[in-house]
């Protein structure tokens, strides 16, 4: 399988891949299954104050594809500043255009949208 | 040139230099070009001669007569010459085939075809060591069973069938006979047609260093082996096989099974095959979590096939590719990529079987490859377990 320069690079850097430590203001959403194939987890610390909350890091984990793992990391990279919003940054077809993602594979982005949509649900 | 280190010499070989030098000596208008079958005129009785001689170059390296051997396009067309050969020429006797589910797609796809034809196959499953227990063969066989097709050396985990054993249950049963694909075999460890027993054995030559594009299927006639072709026009190859003969592939083939088999040569291979398995295996297993496909003391030392924990399939051939060239366990890397059926059989779950590699050692593997190959599986499945939560 041939993979474009945006999966390549999130692939090989995976930046944000980790954990954040349990504690107030940091929340945990996963989806999928590792026996399946597709897991994932983010890891979001949230800004907190009298205003609406917003997102000061995140963090993932991912046990995937290549154009999974390049995805949630992109997600968590593009984390900070956005507020309890539980869609991804872009719509998942933008996302699966940048990334090539192939079709037969478009549902393991929606384990990624899950899993980012369980996390912002726990600010 | 790949910069990646080459670790897959079970899906095919470079041909040797030898080689190829016998076989630029049958294509030119310098060379020996004739067609085999013009024996009417000396170009042709040339190429005739250079066939002969590969015939028996094959044959001596199998342990079969020289007119056993009848030439094919590859061990596929070998296998389903076999199949349905048998198949169709015994078809009054009986419509019952034996196989194993961990067979090539060679096999098991023509059996899957005579299935639709009316044919019934019975599929053997292996232990999990990789092997098919005798045993069980004579359990599968039926009164109307016409064939029993076991391979050697099984492609995926290197895991050899105990062949003279199996032939033994065969030749009590009377009436099936016994085809043995023996494509990953030749160079690996020793093939013995006559002395096993075996009424087929398919070979291939670009496994052992010759090209592609050429193999064999030996037809016992001591046994009285019987056959119905399954192509016509020209009668070549004692009517099993009509088309004009590619000298230089078989001269190729030839030459190829020749020095494989060259005894010296091919115990110091053996041994060096097997200090080189050994630590690709030891420095792989520190990693933890590295489990080993079919049972080493069963398997030739070429073929190492292990499973990752905690790593995803496509995940790790796309981490090592850059660097090393080596199987997966799963058919494709594509978005639904289906876990080996081999490594199923064997009781491997669907996510070990996908997160599998198939490494393969060759005449041309050196030690600094070997140490290449552990660095970039420690570093690559170390990231991965890592971006997984996995860390150990």
């Amino acid at each position: 399988m041939n993979y474009n320069d945006w999966t390549w690079r999130y692939f090989e850097a995976a930046p944000g891949a980790g954990e954040l430590a349990p504690g107030p203001g940091v929340t945990r959403g996963a989806a999928g299954s590792r026996q399946r194939g597709t897991w994932i987890q983010f890891d979001l610390a949230w800004r907190l104050g009298s205003g609406p909350a917003s997102i000061l890091s995140a963090r993932f984990l991912a046990f995937a594809c290549p154009h999974t793992i390049a995805v949630a990391a992109w997600v968590a990279e593009r984390a900070a500043g956005r507020g309890a919003d539980p869609t991804l940054p872009e719509p998942l077809a933008a996302i699966a255009e940048r990334f090539a993602v192939p079709t037969p594979k478009l549902g393991r982005l929606l384990v990624v949208e899950d899993a980012w949509a369980a996390a912002v649900a726990g600010a | 040139m790949s910069a990646a280190t080459y670790l897959d010499y079970a899906a095919t070989t470079p041909v040797d230099v030898r080689v190829v030098a016998r076989m630029t000596e049958c294509l030119t208008v310098d060379g020996v070009f004739g067609n085999p079958g013009s024996t009417s005129h000396e170009f042709g009785e040339r190429a005739s001669s250079l066939v002969e001689r590969a015939r028996a170059q094959v044959a001596t390296a199998v342990g079969a007569a020289a007119s056993e051997v009848v030439w094919t396009s590859g061990a596929t067309e070998a296998d389903n010459l076999a199949i349905f050969g048998i198949a169709n020429y015994y078809r009054a006797q009986g419509r019952h085939l034996v196989t194993a589910k961990t067979e090539h797609k060679a096999v098991l796809d023509p059996c899957r075809e005579l299935e639709r034809r009316g044919w019934r196959v019975s599929y053997i499953v292996p232990d999990r060591d990789g092997r098919i227990a005798p045993q069980a063969v004579a359990a599968a066989l039926q009164p109307d069973t016409v064939l029993v097709s076991i391979m050697h050396v099984n492609n995926e985990t290197g895991v050899v069938q105990d062949i003279p054993a199996i032939a033994a249950v065969c030749a009590r049963h009377g009436g099936s006979r016994l085809h043995v694909d023996a494509a990953q075999s030749v160079g690996k460890c020793a093939v013995d047609f006559e002395g096993w027993g075996v009424d087929l054995l398919s070979l291939s030559a670009h496994k052992a260093y010759g090209p592609k594009g050429v193999g064999a299927l030996l037809v016992s006639q001591r046994r009285g082996v019987h056959l119905e072709a399954l192509q016509f026009g020209g009668g070549q190859e004692r009517n099993l096989r009509s088309g004009t003969l590619p000298t230089h592939q078989l001269v190729g083939m030839g030459a190829a099974f020749e020095l494989a088999t060259a005894d010296s040569a091919a115990a110091g291979e053996l041994s060096r095959i097997e200090r080189l398995q050994e630590r690709l295996w030891q420095g792989l297993a520190a990693l933890g979590g590295v489990l080993r496909n079919g049972a080493a003391e069963f398997a030739v030392p070429h073929v190492l096939n292990v499973s990752f924990e905690g790593v995803e399939g496509e995940s790790l051939l796309a981490a090592v590719r850059p660097e090393i060239a080596v199987s997966t366990g799963s058919a494709c890397a594509s978005a639904s990529s289906e876990a080996s059926y081999v490594l199923r059989s064997l009781g491997r779950d669907e996510q070990l079987a996908q997160s599998s590699l198939r490494f393969s050692l060759g005449r041309y593997t050196t030690g600094a490859d070997v140490e290449r190959a552990v660095t970039v599986l420690s570093t690559a499945v170390t990231r991965l377990r890592r971006v997984a939560g996995l860390s150990r």
